[in-house]
């Protein structure tokens, strides 16, 4: 579990797979997606198997005031690296509930993962692969810092060292780190 | 100057907006200059103006130029 920027991090359990699939298959999150393949309970159990011991990907519920609003997941990016091995890790998040989305809410949980992956896991960069036609998640990774390496066809590959990251997020950093209560 | 048009002013500044464009219904994300990053600088304006300091849920929640007021009353800044 992890904890912090008002978010909690938490790993997924079976009582989460039919949320977790009506996120997944909902037209405003799979839009996005890479595949709009629509998930079935049966391939999914058989993701959520994999995943258990599986050391190259993890895969967190973000929960904000006790609610869960999203999934958050970090995998390596070289074939049969544990996350613990792999020098670059790919984050791919998805905020399901609308009222964080486009909320700095939004990027807590990401802060935390790349906390984690920076600081705890001791990976030199991130990397994601972004849809061009996805401009808020294109913007809301310019805003954590990440650059862009190459464009093919329409999609982007965009990377992230801690050096920018550091510096793109500590004043929202600072916002989301102050006393939660009046 | 009145706590409703420091509130406004507050925010013109913050979004880089006309003062004009400033109205109670003004909502985030509702128009292109209210993104993320001008969050933080309209933030950062409301507790110049009003010389306090917002919680972190207040900064979530600040999701219109309405709610505004309504958390600035926590802080003891009336708009009556």
């Amino acid at each position: 579990m992890l904890k912090g920027y008002q978010v909690v991090l938490r790993d997924i359990n079976q009582d989460d797979l039919s949320m977790l699939r009506d996120w997944r298959n909902s037209a405003e999150v799979s839009r996005y997606m890479l595949s709009q393949e629509q998930i079935t309970a049966e391939q999914q159990l058989a993701w959520f198997n994999k995943i258990q011991r599986d050391e190259s990907q993890q895969h967190w519920i973000i929960e904000y005031k006790q609610q869960a609003i999203g999934s958050i997941n970090i995998k390596a990016n070289t074939v049969g690296k544990k996350l613990t091995e792999a020098k670059e890790l790919e984050v791919g998040l998805y905020i399901a509930d609308n009222r964080y989305r486009g909320n700095i809410v939004a990027f807590a949980p990401t802060l935390l993962v790349n906390d984690y992956c920076f600081n705890q896991l001791g990976v030199e960069a991130l990397i994601a692969v972004v849809k061009t036609d996805n401009q808020a998640a294109l913007s809301y990774n310019q805003k954590l810092g990440y650059q862009l390496q190459k464009q093919q066809d329409n999609l982007q590959h965009i990377r992230l060292n801690q050096a920018n990251y550091e510096q793109a997020t500590s004043t929202i950093k600072q916002l989301l780190s102050r006393p939660s209560k009046h | 100057m009145s706590n409703k048009h420091k509130l406004y002013q507050a925010f013109a500044t913050g979004l880089g907006i006309e003062l004009d464009s400033v109205k109670d219904e003004l909502a985030y994300n509702s128009i292109p200059q209210w993104d993320s990053t001008a969050h933080m600088i309209l933030i950062a304006e409301i507790e110049n103006q009003f010389d306090v300091m917002l919680d972190t849920d207040d900064i979530i929640d600040l999701s219109s130029v309405q709610k505004a007021q309504s958390i600035l009353g926590k802080y003891d800044v009336s708009f009556n």
